[in-house]
């Protein structure tokens, strides 16, 4: 183990597979000579030269389709998209060509790629760059989707999402990149897909939560502890597949269920994990389960204004509190 | 000054208690503003400032019963001298006076407008309850306490719940479950204060047991055809067993005018309308809405308009012209599986009917033993109005409606 950066835990994932396998490639804007807007390359383009570090146009649709062609014919590509808002460009590639040419070819042909990238908000960086996508992509089959909240995810389900079959939507949270966090140097370790994973203990309420906002949940769930309440915390990892068990086992000892989600409340992640939640342990239910999530509204780039559009600490707190009768 | 008075919701109304101040003594209040909540034998309500000022007194304390035209408070105006005890005391004969005069400004609670007040206010929620909590339908319960509440044998009617809006959750059913032997009821010595309704109830019972001389009819009925008749008609609109006893009593009183009536010391009364009392059991006793005309409405609307009348009996919500003003009532103990049982009569009528529960029994038909869904009805009679063939008579021909259903939904 040794301590990383969320940034250097995904750098050091990539690197170690295309040491491992000739076939790993990346390309992207300004990821080589540039070394990555938000230096996630830095170093690759020198160690591995341009044909497996290639600098794009500005095309994200021929990036995405390029990696499609590529990934048909048995490479590997990773395309950094420089902040996951810029592939709503590559929709049609990524939705109608990679998450379906297993289907349309009767399972002869994958399409191994991941589709890796910044998102989020919290870095004002206004309406068009700070946006979310997990329930964007969550809701089409064919693709994987991921948001890992610490850099151990970050490195063990990058390396996941490279070595398998299918294309990968791999969502980083831009403000996490500087985040540090223990991350095991073994170059074969791996997180699986649809494995949540209870990050802290607690019998009181369940939250619910993933990449950012599950950080945000931890940090409310140890001040709560101060008052008596125990929080236990459910870090969902893979949005497709979701793996909701973990939660309703837990909602089944605490009765009560909070889902933290960065994006906007209407059709969010945390709408079907609500409705999940009801539909599987409603007779464990003793409250109704809450969302806590961004103000609807485009991100404003005014930093007071992105902060009270974001969720908050106090928000989670008083939902938890909501749930639990606690605060009248 | 301004006198706030008892208002009388009802005829029978004699006093009301006085449940919770929503103004303290010299507070500020407006015209329009609740001022108290009061409860009386069948609803609480608020009632209004009539007038800008200060509430110069608190006549009545929370829980204090108080006569129909009772003072409760004074509103000063502003810029009035606030009058001490002392003042109040000496020209106690005056406000007494008065009272006859202002009562036409507190009339509005009790005639025209109080339906509307009652409406709006009545049953009184939680005014910081979030948005999400609706008026009205069933008592609201989480499905953990719900799923508890089988598990441990503990009714949720019996729960006040401290959720939004009254919502049961699991902490209340667990507090009602005092320790003991999981699974069973624990018996517990309590002492609950008399409720107005309670007394009410237990005042003109007695009075009904009292006065008037009671004699018993029961007659054993036949309703294989109704039961199947219903059975039916549920697979389009839900009608329970009572809804077809309802009309098939009002339709044979159409026949027995001398059943739908009352005693007076100098007359008796036989009244041109048939309006039916229904005993609904609510948690806080008993209570009997009125289906007005019962004679003219069908089957379908009868069984809406008690389903109507009985959710709002339990939530406390009836106006008083939905309980008063019954001619005849009828009680039922079937759903709880009671065969048969006798009822005391609701005065002013002369005539209660108690029915029991349906049951398969076999009977003879023509020499074979079949068969047959029996259901036994009691009718309590007041002998000063319904001698002993009258009532018999009246059961007659009950039986010809309850044997023969399709002549209650010709």
């Amino acid at each position: 183990m040794s301590e990383k950066s969320y940034r250097d835990a995904i750098r050091d994932a990539m690197m170690e597979e295309m040491d491992r396998d000739e076939a790993v490639l990346i390309m992207g804007e300004d990821i080589g000579v540039y070394e990555g807007t938000f230096r996630i390359t830095a170093g690759m383009l020198k160690k591995y030269g341009p044909k497996r570090v290639i600098d794009t146009p500005i095309a994200e649709a021929g990036m995405a389709g390029t990696a499609v062609g590529m990934a048909m014919l048995g490479l590997r590509p990773i395309v950094e998209m420089m902040t996951m808002n810029f592939a709503i460009v590559a929709a049609d590639q990524i939705l109608n060509h990679a998450a379906k040419v297993r289907y349309f070819s009767g399972g002869q042909v994958d399409v191994p790629m991941v589709i890796r990238g910044p998102q989020g908000a919290g870095v004002q960086l206004s309406a068009q760059h700070s946006q979310t996508f997990e329930s964007f992509y969550g809701h089409f089959p064919g693709l994987k989707v991921v948001a890992p909240a610490t850099p151990a995810d970050a490195k063990g389900m990058l390396k996941t999402a490279i070595r398998g079959r299918d294309p990968v939507i791999f969502l980083e949270s831009a403000a996490l990149y500087g985040m540090k966090g223990e991350v095991p140097d073994d170059t074969d370790f791996t997180v699986p897909f649809g494995e949540s994973r209870i990050a802290r203990d607690g019998n009181d309420v369940t939250i619910v939560s993933f990449s950012r906002m599950l950080q945000v949940s931890l940090t409310v769930a140890e001040r709560l502890s101060s008052e008596g309440i125990e929080c236990e915390v459910i870090d969902l990892r893979t949005l497709r597949p979701l793996d909701l068990v973990p939660a309703y086992a837990s909602v089944a000892k605490t009765h009560r269920c909070v889902v933290v989600q960065e994006q906007w409340k209407p059709f969010g992640a945390g709408a079907e994990i609500a409705a999940s939640i009801t539909e599987n342990v409603f007779d464990d239910l003793d409250a109704p389960v809450e969302r806590v999530c961004g103000e609807d509204v485009p991100m404003p780039y005014a930093r007071n204004l992105e902060l009270l559009a974001t969720p908050h600490e106090e928000q989670v707190a008083n939902a938890v509190k909501r749930v639990l009768y606690a605060n009248g | 000054m301004a006198e706030i008075i008892m208002p009388k919701m009802g005829d029978a109304m004699t006093e009301g208690k006085v449940v919770r101040w929503y103004k303290k003594q010299g507070e500020a209040v407006k015209k329009g503003e609740p001022v108290l909540e009061i409860e009386t034998d069948k609803v609480n309500l608020d009632l209004e400032a009539e007038q800008d000022g200060t509430i110069a007194e608190v006549a009545a304390q929370e829980g204090q019963v108080v006569p129909v035209g009772g003072t409760l408070a004074m509103i000063a105006a502003p810029g009035e001298k606030v009058a001490t005890g002392a003042q109040q005391a000496a020209s106690k004969e005056e406000p007494q006076q008065r009272r006859v005069v202002d009562k036409k400004d507190s009339y509005k609670h009790t005639t025209g407008e109080y339906a509307e007040a009652i409406e709006m206010k009545a049953p009184r929620i939680d005014r910081s309850a979030p948005l999400r909590v609706v008026e009205g339908g069933r008592r609201r319960s989480s499905p953990l306490a719900r799923k508890m509440a089988s598990e441990m044998g503990v009714s949720l009617d019996a729960i006040q719940g401290s959720g939004p809006g009254g919502r049961i959750v699991a902490r209340d059913v667990k507090d009602a479950q005092p320790s003991g032997q999981a699974g069973l009821p624990v018996l517990q010595e309590k002492q609950i204060p008399l409720s107005a309704m309670r007394r009410t109830i237990a005042k003109r019972l007695a009075e009904s047991t009292g006065p008037i001389p009671h004699f018993y009819l029961t007659a054993d009925y036949d309703v294989t055809t109704l039961m199947s008749l219903r059975q039916q008609m549920n697979e389009i609109v839900k009608i329970s067993v009572n809804d077809f006893v309802i009309k098939a009593a009002a339709l044979a009183l159409l026949s027995h005018p001398n059943v739908n009536a009352s005693w007076g010391d100098d007359a008796i009364t036989q009244h041109g309308e048939i309006h039916i009392g229904i005993a609904v059991s609510t948690p806080e006793g008993l209570i009997t809405p009125v289906i007005r005309n019962a004679d003219q409405k069908s089957v379908q609307e009868i069984a809406a308009e008690v389903r109507a009348l009985a959710d709002k009996a339990k939530n406390r919500k009836l106006r008083p012209e939905e309980y008063q003003g019954s001619t005849f009532t009828i009680s039922n103990l079937g759903a709880w599986g009671i065969e048969e049982f006798t009822a005391i009569i609701n005065p002013p009528n002369v005539a209660i009917l108690a029915i029991g529960a349906a049951a398969s029994q076999p009977v003879v038909v023509d020499r074979q033993v079949v068969i047959r869904d029996r259901m036994k009805i009691t009718m309590s009679c007041d002998h000063r109005v319904v001698d002993g063939a009258a009532g018999a008579e009246y059961l007659r021909t009950l039986r010809q409606y309850v044997e023969q259903p399709v002549r209650l939904i010709l």
